[in-house]
């Protein structure tokens, strides 16, 4: 088992190598001008473009450029990103603990959700429960997820003010930026720093900002996850060990819940993995709605502006995001069912 | 001879969205005490569905519509059976897999695929033996030297003599709840572990002791079916239902298991139901027959009549594609086809294909008739003897 992880981490490297070329070989489409124009910032800097060309080196040869890419990005230097007003490195550890933070809670809750919806939805084929269960889900799925998220708003914030958004009341983020000091920002995340150091009221605090943001992202995300659990329920469910668990006096319950959902898990668990690694490129909807600065607004705002920086720098993260999920999906496998070997 | 479990009457349904299937039509049939009754037709006539309804395991969209399944455990006590049908859900499930018992056709899907078969063996005895199971715990912990924590060993002591007593004690249930009582099974599931070992062990199979550890695909399919019989066989049924037990294995170990059966039969089990579409395996191991032929039963007599003197057109006919008594082979085709069971042909569902059929054959089913002794056809124009 540790080889076979240690042989795929190793394997990684090369998949990064191919991502890195292919990601900078898009990059390198566009012309050495256009590249140019990232580094500019007012019209009167346009004439200084040949001399940004020449200075950078933007119409050398392909192999020159992506060596010196490289070794800048072995230096920690992922470029600037303009949008952020500082280093992509930096930047990506602002924004994504925004990101990982809301993820921290939907994540789990979806798949918890996800699962045992649809393991009731199979075992209930075709009766109430079954069809409540799918319409919901579907609801949730085909609703718009700005929609969604505005009802939210207008109901527990607009009528109510329970569920304000943002990620914490100004209050507490005057407080932080006045007296840096006595409250140290171990991860980004509110909720585990105010933990940390020990402020449960800012935790408590982040989590009522959190809570229709988790909200919307579960609902959106759990429908796809309850209709692969129940098929896959339902497929497990017509098999024949089904029949000899129950010839031999299992109760109807550990049939259901004990062999049947057990073999059902297989597929939901790639499913969900995948659900979550997704997630991890935030939820620009999401993240604009209740307004939290996190990796997809910052991604979307650089992708809109042709800064190659940071999309760069968002395309090989997510890559590492893939390959690690993955990795991690093939070891729940073998853990899940004996027939896969890890070798 | 006392009977194990009479089939009165059934009829079974499927609902599906081409239209009810009547797979059974009004079966009836008598095991007796002691006995292997073999019940043979072309695929498709319903002889799974027999099974699964004397067990009430027929899967969705499935039901079973009307009829009598009585059961009788005792051979040494006559009197009323146990109607299963009426029985609830409960009384069904204790008597699955402890009185009756199934061995299934395909041993490659009959086992989970993740679970040991250590497990799966095991399970059977949890179901049903789990009083005895925590008798014989209590009496080695009662040993000296158990090797236990004397303090622990009193505790489990205790705990397992509530077991014993009443092995569905909510205090069981509870201490299954809290996190350090929760392994207080343990010696329980070991014990079920070791029995599951002596069981395959006297099934053949070699390195029992391993074998419990590993998955069902790590086994040949020869293995596999001896696990699933293991299974069956773990609390010593009252009547075995065999259905196709051998007919995906190579000829080798179909020969091998039968003749496991045929041991078995001896001194573990009472009576055996043996669904099959070999009539070889028939004249070697029935004592009676059943034919049976698109959810209808069409002809039971014992083995030597069936063989020597059918009286059903039918029960002919598939004899006819049969060379040579006592020779392997499976059945052959008749002219014709099977008929869809979503409209099955009026009166004998047979008539269509049968060179015999007069009017009243398609008007009004035959009734079965007793034509010999212990010879029942169910035929408007049976050969005659
Ligand atoms: N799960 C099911 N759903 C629908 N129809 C079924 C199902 N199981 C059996 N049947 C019907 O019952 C009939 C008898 O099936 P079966 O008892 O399995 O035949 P066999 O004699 O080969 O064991 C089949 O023709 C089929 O149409
Ligand atoms: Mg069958």
């Amino acid at each position: 088992m540790a080889s076979y992880i240690l042989r795929r981490l190793f394997f990684l490297i090369f998949v990064l190598f191919g991502i890195s070329v292919i990601v900078f070989g898009i990059m390198m489409s566009f012309g050495p001008e256009r590249r140019a124009a990232a580094y500019i910032t007012t019209p009167q800097q346009i004439n200084a473009i040949p001399e940004i060309i020449k200075t950078y080196g933007l119409d050398d040869p392909f192999v020159i450029q992506y060596v010196r890419w490289i070794k800048e990005i072995s230096k920690g230097n992922f470029g600037w990103s303009r949008y952020g007003a500082m280093p992509v490195w930096d930047a990506l550890l602002t924004y994504l603990p925004i990101t990982i933070e809301l993820n921290l809670f939907a994540a789990p809750l979806t798949i918890i959700l996800g699962i045992w919806l649809g393991t009731r939805a199979g075992i209930h084929k075709n009766t109430f429960i079954d069809h409540v269960t799918r319409i919901t889900s579907v609801i949730g799925w085909s609703l718009p997820t700005f929609l969604f998220g505005l009802i939210l708003l207008m109901v527990f914030y607009g009528l109510t003010q329970w569920f304000p958004p943002g990620v914490l009341d100004d209050k507490f983020i005057r407080e932080i930026i006045q007296h840096p000091d006595r409250f140290t920002a171990y991860t980004g995340m509110y909720t585990v720093d105010g933990i940390l150091n020990n402020r449960w009221d800012i935790t408590l605090n982040a989590l009522r900002h959190l809570v229709l943001p988790v909200m919307t992202q579960v609902v959106v995300v759990v429908a796809v996850l309850v209709r692969v659990m129940r098929s896959s329920m339902i497929e497990e469910m017509s098999k024949e060990f089904v029949l000899t668990a129950r010839a031999k006096g299992a109760s109807e319950r550990t049939v259901n819940l004990l062999h049947v959902k057990k073999n059902a898990l297989i597929p939901a668990v790639t499913v969900a993995g995948w659900l979550v690694a997704l997630s991890l490129q935030g939820s620009i909807a999401v993240e604009i709605i209740f307004n939290r600065p996190g990796i997809g607004q910052w991604t979307a705002a650089s992708a809109i502006a042709l800064e190659m920086a940071p999309v760069m720098g968002m395309c090989v993260f997510l890559a590492i995001v893939y390959l690690t999920t993955n990795l991690i999906i093939d070891i729940l496998y073998a853990v899940i069912d004996p027939r896969i070997r890890l070798e | 001879m006392a009977k194990v479990i009479e089939i009165k009457d059934v009829n079974t349904n499927f609902y599906t969205y081409e239209g009810i299937i009547k797979a059974l039509d009004s079966v009836s049939l008598t095991i007796d005490h002691g006995s292997t009754f073999g019940l043979v037709g072309e695929s498709g006539c319903g002889k799974s569905v027999t099974a699964r309804s004397i067990m009430r395991i027929v899967q969705e969209p499935g039901k079973i519509e009307s009829g009598k399944i009585l059961f009788y455990p005792d051979p040494n006590k006559n009197g009323e059976g146990v109607d299963l049908l009426q029985k609830p859900e409960s009384y069904m499930r204790d008597l699955r897999g402890d009185k009756i018992s199934m061995i299934f056709q395909e041993p490659n899907s009959a086992l989970n695929p993740i679970f040991t078969i250590g497990f799966q063996i095991s399970e059977s005895l949890l179901f049903h033996r789990k009083k005895e199971l925590c008798q014989s715990v209590v009496d080695d912990l009662g040993k000296t030297g158990n090797g236990l924590f004397i303090p622990l060993s009193a505790l489990l002591k205790k705990i397992y003599e509530i077991g014993a007593r009443n092995p569905e004690a909510l205090l069981l249930g509870l201490f299954s709840r809290i996190p350090i009582l929760k392994r207080w099974d343990r010696l329980l599931k070991k014990k079920a572990l070791n029995r599951s070992i002596e069981l395959i062990d006297d099934l053949g199979i070699p390195n029992p002791q391993e074998v419990v550890k590993l998955y069902p695909h790590n086994l040949s399919g020869g293995m596999k079916q001896r696990v699933v019989i293991a299974i069956a066989l773990a609390c010593h049924p009252v009547l075995l239902i065999a259905d196709e037990a051998t007919s995906n294995l190579d000829v080798t170990i179909q020969a091998q298991i039968l003749n496991l059966l045929k041991e078995l039969k001896k001194k573990e089990i009472s009576s055996v139901l043996l669904i099959t579409h070999d009539l070889g395996v028939v004249a070697h191991t029935c004592d009676r027959v059943g034919v049976m032929y698109a959810g209808q039963l069409c002809e039971v007599a014992d083995v030597r009549d069936i063989f020597e003197n059918p009286r059903h057109p039918y029960t002919s006919a598939l004899l006819g594609s049969v060379p040579k008594l006592l020779q392997k082979k499976t059945l052959q085709s008749i002219e014709g086809n099977v008929p869809n069971l979503v409209n099955p042909p009026e009166g004998c569902r047979f008539h269509p294909r049968c060179q015999y059929k007069t009017d009243i054959c398609s008007e009004k089913a035959p009734p079965m008739e007793e034509v010999g002794t212990n010879h029942s056809v169910a035929c408007y124009h049976h050969l005659s003897g």
